[in-house]
């Protein structure tokens, strides 16, 4: 056992949980306030103990940590509520709670209308958001997938911004059918394996000592390329992203950005790739080839032509899914462990700019960055955070981005030569719109348009409400950027192990 | 402290001050300054005490590993890290005092002195790094420094133009620097300084023409030399001591100390093309600088010209002659930038030199360290860069005929537009009336200038450096007989014209003398200057926004396309009436289609 007295993965989803539930019995307000603070740090500090504690604590089975199991009554179906992590689900464990902390955060010191249904929602999502990387059956993955993920129609539909209808029935077109093709993969596993279990550690050793012939691998890899690259904006099935950030309220664009998303390429990395050996050999050329030219190259492009500030925002997080994706196509323990680091990296980045942008908004009245300009000068701390977050986001070196983006253009390098020429053109491009969008917000003279509104109203640089969530976004992407093998340790214990072997070993 | 803990020390000594100043000095300016030159101060003398300590080794730990791929956080401590390093610390320590007086009022003064460290940190970086990964990441970081500082006057346009100018451009050249580490990694399995000079004295490396190409693809755009060089001369827009620190002595000298560090790698005939690269550099940069207006471009220029000749030098196989060349420059040509900015500073912030003049009388010290670079540069014998230029034309004559002639001519203009710059600025009468009341700036800023200038008279006896750095300086190419007569010869000759034409054909009138008298030549050279930012600009005005543009569209109907197909799809299996498959809906598609097209034609030929 370990030496913490108590399941810390199962508090960190209960906690929020239970607030949730007390909301909707009807706390009071005044007690939502401060009790969300509890809600959304509990998660945060218990991603942090199990970080540290990880290291050091036993890994039962197949390199899970912090293994419990509790009743469900399911278990005829070979459904059971177990939590437990390894080396791949800790990074996106430990991004969960920060994230969410930043935005849970940002949101109650927003002071949006219906603050108490606003925090309910998000305050579920979180819920969802921690137990779907916690968990280490299928079953339940999914279904803390789908818990976090109705919070996000609603929180579009009703706290959007522009065109929110028509960008939430968009995003839930989308998102439903991508979980829906996923949700028939993952079933189609169960069925097929024989194991009556949904437990990933079970599966794979049924998979490792019966594999699926090569046709199934092959028919059920493509129904989770599909689905859960719709979920992660894989090109041409990106449209919902860029529509749905830029009308999300901004608490509900960093979670669904920064760690809702990852849902798609962790399943790929944790379930499909694994089990489905062959299944991703078959599919890898046309993945990479569609997410080098697509992803990085088009959205590169198209991003690069965005006037909206947060559109921008959106595109170019479609564009680094790209990347993701090409690791996922190597396949490899250097590719994939890229595609770990660059979940984390990119999570935390693009909640950061998110964040950031709302910041924007608040000063400049618009996301229209053609009317922005020497925002810098009123806003100087505001305007270092969102260069940080760029070159972030464009992969520096010092940030956790850089460590994603590395070994995945080292490991296609192997793979194809030609797309991995493609793929680092990306790195030019992504700086061209990357700092274009700084030059125009920050630097420079003060557009007429900008003036007319420094007139109007006095421009303040961040408050606390703002700067706290924005350093600790900060603070995390430096600490893995300058620390990488805090995290890179675990990744490749958990990626190194073939699961053959751990099967003949037991 | 044993030697490998004073290197780390070297190294995050100013990361510490840097993160110190960013997150508690942002308002205590003069407590972030003196916190920036404290730690200028330690790491000068960490690496002079390295440098002539008897250390030489490293020690390295693991940073990252997935699978087979693994990147160390490592330190190679060699006799050429050992010159470069003592450079970087010496130069940035004169940079760092310059600044006090210099930065002395800024407003944004704790936000510069944070810059100035963290470039410090990344520079050292490069210089210590014992793998090409590493300094890759160093690189990078070198480039956002200087991303940095050159935006340091964020309310200018020009500024942020050129500060992300400058990172774009560097970015280019990166893409191939890390194309070139990549390959290298596969074609050899590892990327360690030491392991690769291992398999090359084993002959077990594997020798391609590619690999060192792209990673002088690095160099092109970190040394700014053809056809990257666009960057260097907007980079002026920065504070003069950065262009001092970064754009003369150090970080673009970086790339020439990466093609010193990757030497085993290299094969005939990309030495061939990297020569012909610095060579074309060295004589288009001079040429661009007799049009120039602005004291610190034309320094710019001569910077790039001057890498020219060590990239040259390096292409043309001596380590010794590009290292050689690459120390002196540091020395005059931080004492030029430093000069100039004292200048600027006595003349409040007049930038332009035929505004000037009579500076003589009114700043004599900065006069005559300035006269000391201007003869270091121009290859007055027993001045540093007598020696190191004489020892690259040396070496030109015996490998490479062409490239000796093209160097000699560039010799000749470099003599030509040194001396123009100089006779303007400080002879004749003054031109305007800021520069009426110039006068010399204080200690902080006088310093500096006598350190560099002592440094630019005595820094070509290299035989006089101390031991440690005998490693490179071994290396030095010497002429001997025939040949040291005939560049002695040539090198007086070359001088001699060059200076002499421009003292003569140059006045203290406050006119372009070639613009006047020669108004074709001016603007053939003129137009030759800004030829490369045309065309750049071009590219990115007309094709890419262009073409940006045009996905965006394509985008954006895909998206309605898509989710109409969506919409539609849902309505079906919810069984929503089948009245969407009508054929009259068909006609509206290809209509759209249709329309679609027209326009995106249009808008690609350029009608809308």
């Amino acid at each position: 056992m370990t030496s913490i007295p108590f399941d810390p993965l199962l508090l960190s989803v209960a906690a929020p949980l239970a607030l949730a539930l007390a909301i909707a019995l009807g706390l009071p307000k005044r007690w939502v306030v401060k009790l969300a603070y509890v809600g959304f740090a509990i998660p945060a500090l218990m991603a942090l103990l199990v970080w540290w504690q990880f290291g050091g604590a036993p890994k039962e089975v197949h390199g899970y940590a912090f293994f419990t199991s509790y009743p469900t009554g399911l278990e005829h179906f070979g459904i059971g509520l177990k939590f437990g992590l390894n080396g791949i689900a800790l990074p996106l464990f430990v991004l969960a709670g920060v994230v969410g902390l930043a935005a849970g955060f940002y949101a109650i010191q927003s002071g949006a209308e219906r603050l108490k249904t606003y925090l309910l929602l998000l305050l579920v999502m979180q819920a969802g958001l921690m137990g779907m990387f916690a968990s280490v059956d299928v079953f339940f993955f999914y279904f803390f997938h789908e818990l976090a993920l109705i919070p996000t129609f609603i929180m579009v539909g009703i706290w959007g911004g522009r065109d929110r209808s028509y960008a939430a029935m968009t995003m839930t077109i989308y998102l439903t059918l991508g979980a829906m093709l996923s949700l028939l993969g993952l079933i189609a596993i169960y069925v097929k394996s024989g194991a009556n279990s949904f437990d990933i550690m079970v599966l794979r050793d049924a998979l490792a000592s019966r594999p699926l012939l090569e046709t199934a691998q092959t028919h059920i890899f493509g129904l989770l390329l599909f689905g859960f690259g719709i979920l992660v904006s894989l090109w041409p099935f990106h449209s919902w992203a860029p529509l749905g950030y830029g009308a999300a309220p901004s608490s509900a664009a960093m979670l669904h950005a920064g760690v809702l998303k990852k849902f798609g390429l962790y399943g790929l990395v944790q379930i499909a790739l694994p089990l489905l050996p062959l299944g991703a050999t078959h599919w890898g050329h046309g993945l990479a080839a569609v997410a080098a030219v697509g992803n990085v190259l088009v959205i590169g492009f198209v991003t690069m032509a965005q006037r909206d500030l947060k559109q921008m925002v959106g595109y170019s997080s479609v564009m680094h899914m790209g990347y993701a994706f090409l690791g996922i196509a190597v396949g490899s323990t250097m590719g994939v462990g890229g595609v770990v680091m660059l979940m984390v990296g990119h999570g935390l980045s693009v909640a950061l700019l998110f964040l950031l942008s709302t910041s924007i908004y608040h000063r400049t009245h618009t996301f229209d960055m053609d009317v922005m300009g020497g925002l810098a000068a009123k806003a100087p701390v505001l305007a270092a955070f969102f260069v940080a977050a760029t070159f972030a986001s464009i992969g520096l070196p010092g940030f956790a981005n850089f460590w994603g983006e590395l070994p995945i253009f080292v490991a296609l390098w192997n793979f194809s030569h030609v797309l991995t020429v493609v793929a680092l053109t990306g790195t030019v491009v992504s700086a061209v719109y990357g700092l274009r969008a700084a030059a125009r917000v920050f630097f420079g003279a003060q557009t007429q348009a900008f003036s007319s509104v420094c007139d109007s109203n006095p421009i303040l640089d961040l408050s606390w409400g703002e700067k706290l969530p924005a350093l600790v976004l900060v603070a995390a992407l430096l600490f893995v950027g300058l620390w990488p093998r805090s995290l890179s340790t675990g990744i490749n214990q958990a990626l190194s192990a073939p699961p053959a072997a751990v099967a003949s070993s037991r | 402290m044993n030697p490998n803990e004073t290197a780390l020390l070297v190294l995050l000594v100013p990361l510490a001050a840097a993160s110190v100043i960013t997150l508690f000095l942002g308002r205590r300016p003069g407590a972030a300054a003196a916190l920036s030159v404290a730690a200028a101060a330690f790491v000068a003398y960490g690496a002079l005490s390295l440098a002539f300590g008897s250390w030489r080794g490293g020690d390295s730990l693991q940073w990252i590993r997935f699978g087979d791929f693994s990147v160390s956080l490592g330190i190679k401590f060699d006799d050429l890290a050992a010159l470069m390093l003592s450079i970087v610390a010496v130069v940035g320590l004169c940079v760092h005092v310059f600044s006090l007086g210099y930065m002395g009022d800024d407003a944004g003064k704790s936000r510069y002195f944070g810059g100035l460290s963290i470039f410090m940190f990344s520079m050292i970086g490069i210089v210590l790094a014992d793998n090409l990964f590493m300094m890759f990441i160093f690189w990078e970081l070198v480039g956002f420094s200087s991303y940095f500082l050159i935006n340091h006057w964020r309310e200018r346009q020009s500024a942020a133009d050129a500060s992300k100018k400058a990172f774009i451009v560097n970015r280019v050249g990166d893409f191939g620097f890390i194309l070139g580490i990549i390959l290298c990694y596969w074609t050899n399995h590892t990327v360690n300084l030491d392991e690769l000079a291992r398999l090359h004295s084993t002959s077990a490396l594997a020798y391609s023409r590619l690999i060192p190409l792209l990673l002088f693809c690095g160099a092109v755009g970190k040394s700014a030399q053809l056809p990257l060089q666009v960057w260097l001369p907007d980079a002026m827009e920065g504070p003069t001591p950065v262009s001092a620190l970064i754009h003369a002595a150090t970080m673009v000298a970086a790339g020439i100390y990466m093609l010193c560090r990757i030497e085993v790698l290299m094969v005939a005939s990309s030495l061939n093309v990297i020569a012909w690269v610095g060579t074309l550099t060295a004589l288009y940069a001079a040429l661009c600088a007799l049009t120039q207006r602005d004291i610190k471009k034309v320094l710019a220029y001569s910077t790039l010209s001057q890498l020219g000749y060590m990239v040259a030098a390096f292409g043309l196989g001596s380590v010794g002659a590009a290292m050689f060349h690459l120390t002196t420059h540091a020395f005059f040509k931080a004492l030029l930038f430093l000069g100039s900015g004292s200048v600027i500073y006595g003349c409040h912030h007049e930038q332009d030199i035929f505004k000037m003049g009579g500076l003589r009388s009114r700043m004599p010290l900065t006069f005559w360290t300035f006269t000391v670079a201007v003869a270091a540069i121009t290859g007055v014998p027993f001045l540093a860069g007598f020696f190191s230029k004489d020892a690259i034309l040396a070496l030109s004559y015996e490998r490479n005929g062409a490239v000796f002639a093209v160097l000699a001519l560039t010799a000749v203009l470099t003599a030509f537009y040194m001396v123009r710059l100089w006779k303007i600025v400080f002879f004749g009468a003054p031109r305007s009336d800021a520069v009426s009341h110039a006068h010399e700036g204080g200690f902080s800023i006088t310093s500096p200038l006598v350190l560099l200038a002592v440094l630019s008279v005595v820094g070509g006896y290299w035989r006089a450096y101390p031991r440690g750095f005998a490693g490179v300086f071994s290396l030095i190419p010497e002429a001997e007989g025939a040949t040291h007569a005939v560049i002695l010869a040539t090198s007086l000759a070359v001088l001699a014209a060059g200076a002499g034409a421009a003292l003569g054909f140059y006045r203290t009138d406050g006119t372009d003398a070639l613009q006047a008298r020669f108004p074709s030549v001016y603007g053939m050279l003129t137009l030759l200057r800004t030829s490369f930012d045309t065309a750049y600009e071009y590219y990115v005005a007309k094709v890419q926004q262009r073409f940006a543009m045009v996905l965006n569209f394509i985008d954006i109907v895909g998206l309605a396309g898509v989710v109409v197909r969506g919409l539609a799809g849902a309505t079906e299996i919810v069984g929503f009436g089948l009245r969407s498959l009508h054929t009259g809906r068909l006609n509206n598609y290809v209509y759209w289609f249709l329309g679609g097209v027209v326009i995106l034609w249009a808008y690609a030929a350029g009608v809308l």
